[in-house]
């Protein structure tokens, strides 16, 4: 046993209490990794040290391939869910907007219209617009739902049907120029 | 012909970049940059994931795991500081999380495992012969079973990929004091169990 071998073995106990700094610390396993006596005393000591020499996992390149072509499935995958959901939520929030409108501008000016005349709901093509209530209604093509307060408030006739890929509501299309009119466009795939 | 030209330059040049650059590149979008931040790091994610999670499929799992966390995560890595220790963290929490939801699956069939750690017993001296023969990795996994997960990544990660405490400390998002403590109480737990599945063992080996 060389002095240098006493010098690191009266390290060992340090070295379990992490009380080397780091240059002793790499001079000891240094030395074990060249020295099998020293490593049998140290692995007697601290099976910590036993356990440091334990050689790395080795990788070979196909695994690495392997590994590699697995992770970019899972990056594809990812992306393509990350697409679909943005489309949902897109075709939902869509949906949603369309619904809130309706909702939020029908119901002030069926409350303003209150009980001056009886609430009437039509709907025609905007660039017909049919003058609404009952007096009217008979005349007309378009479909009346009689003393239909709130919602649901109107109906797409088929001329109010466009050859597009939308139908647009026109709810008191016969409005005077101070009463409440709502139009509104929805797409078609949509259609409430 | 072009565009494959061009890419095949880029993994040329992206071969002799450091970590850090690729990271960033990769952050950027760079896709070459990050399959050869994959390809340079997998032995190195697979090795530290091996030695907490004990089995070679599974440390590949993880090792797959850990890419694309990494991938989905880039935008959180601060080059200032080193792309292996941010690496290290990733791979050291998703193997520690791994254990865990493994050891509930053992909790959960119990008898099971009574029956394998009798076996284990009974077999001592084939995991000592295992043991001889340099098969050290195996007999870790079976004398670190009473460690926590943090206790095994501190304990992996300084004595058997050698970084230091402060690192380490990263790595496991606590302070260095806490560090010493898990390795202290991974040492206990390694003499504690090598004394149990292989009584006399230290003691022979105190005495040449």
């Amino acid at each position: 046993m060389s002095a240098s071998c006493d010098a690191v073995r009266a390290r060992f106990t340090r070295y379990g209490e992490e009380l080397l700094s780091e240059a002793e610390r790499r001079e000891v396993r240094a030395h074990l990794a060249g020295c099998r006596s020293c490593a049998g005393e140290a692995a007697a000591s601290d099976p910590a040290f036993l356990f440091a020499a334990a050689p790395a996992e080795e990788v070979a390149a196909e695994e690495v391939s392997r590994i590699l072509s697995a992770v970019r499935t899972g990056i594809e995958l990812a992306e393509t869910e990350r697409r679909l959901s943005r489309a949902r939520s897109r075709g939902r929030r869509v949906a949603a907007a369309a619904a809130v409108a309706a909702f939020t501008l029908l119901l002030p000016g069926a409350v303003r219209r209150g009980a001056e005349r009886p609430e009437q709901v039509s709907a025609a093509p905007v660039k017909q617009p049919q003058p609404a209530g009952p007096q009217d209604a008979e005349g007309s093509g378009d479909r009346q739902v009689p003393r239909l307060s709130y919602l649901p408030a109107a109906r797409p006739s088929e001329s109010g049907r466009f050859p597009a890929k939308a139908t647009i509501y026109d709810w008191n299309p016969g409005a005077g120029k101070d009463e409440p009119r709502v139009v509104w466009i929805v797409d078609r795939s949509l259609d409430i | 012909m072009e565009l494959a030209y061009s890419e095949e330059r880029r993994r040329a040049e992206a071969r002799r970049e450091e970590d850090r650059d690729l990271a960033v590149a990769a952050r950027g979008g760079d896709m070459v940059a990050f399959e050869t931040l994959v390809t340079r790091k997998t032995p190195a994610v697979v090795s530290v994931a091996r030695r907490i999670v004990g089995d070679a499929e599974d440390a590949r799992d993880v090792a797959q795991m850990v890419f694309l966390r990494v991938f989905r995560e880039l935008h959180r890595y601060d080059e200032r500081y080193s792309f292996n220790t941010w690496l290290y963290r990733v791979s050291t929490n998703l193997a520690i999380d791994f254990l865990r939801s493994a050891r509930s699956r053992e909790r959960a069939h119990g008898a099971t495992l009574h029956l394998v750690r009798l076996r284990q017993e009974l077999t001592s001296s084939e995991t000592t012969r295992a043991a001889e023969e340099g098969k050290i990795s195996r007999l870790f996994q079976k004398v670190s079973e009473g460690m926590t997960g943090k206790q095994k990544a501190a304990f992996v990660l300084r004595e058997m990929e050698d970084r230091d405490t402060k690192e380490i400390a990263e790595i496991l998002g606590c302070g260095e004091s806490t560090v010493r403590n898990h390795l202290f109480n991974a040492r206990r737990v390694l003499r504690r169990e090598l004394e149990r599945l292989h009584p006399g063992f230290v003691k022979r080996r105190e005495k040449p």
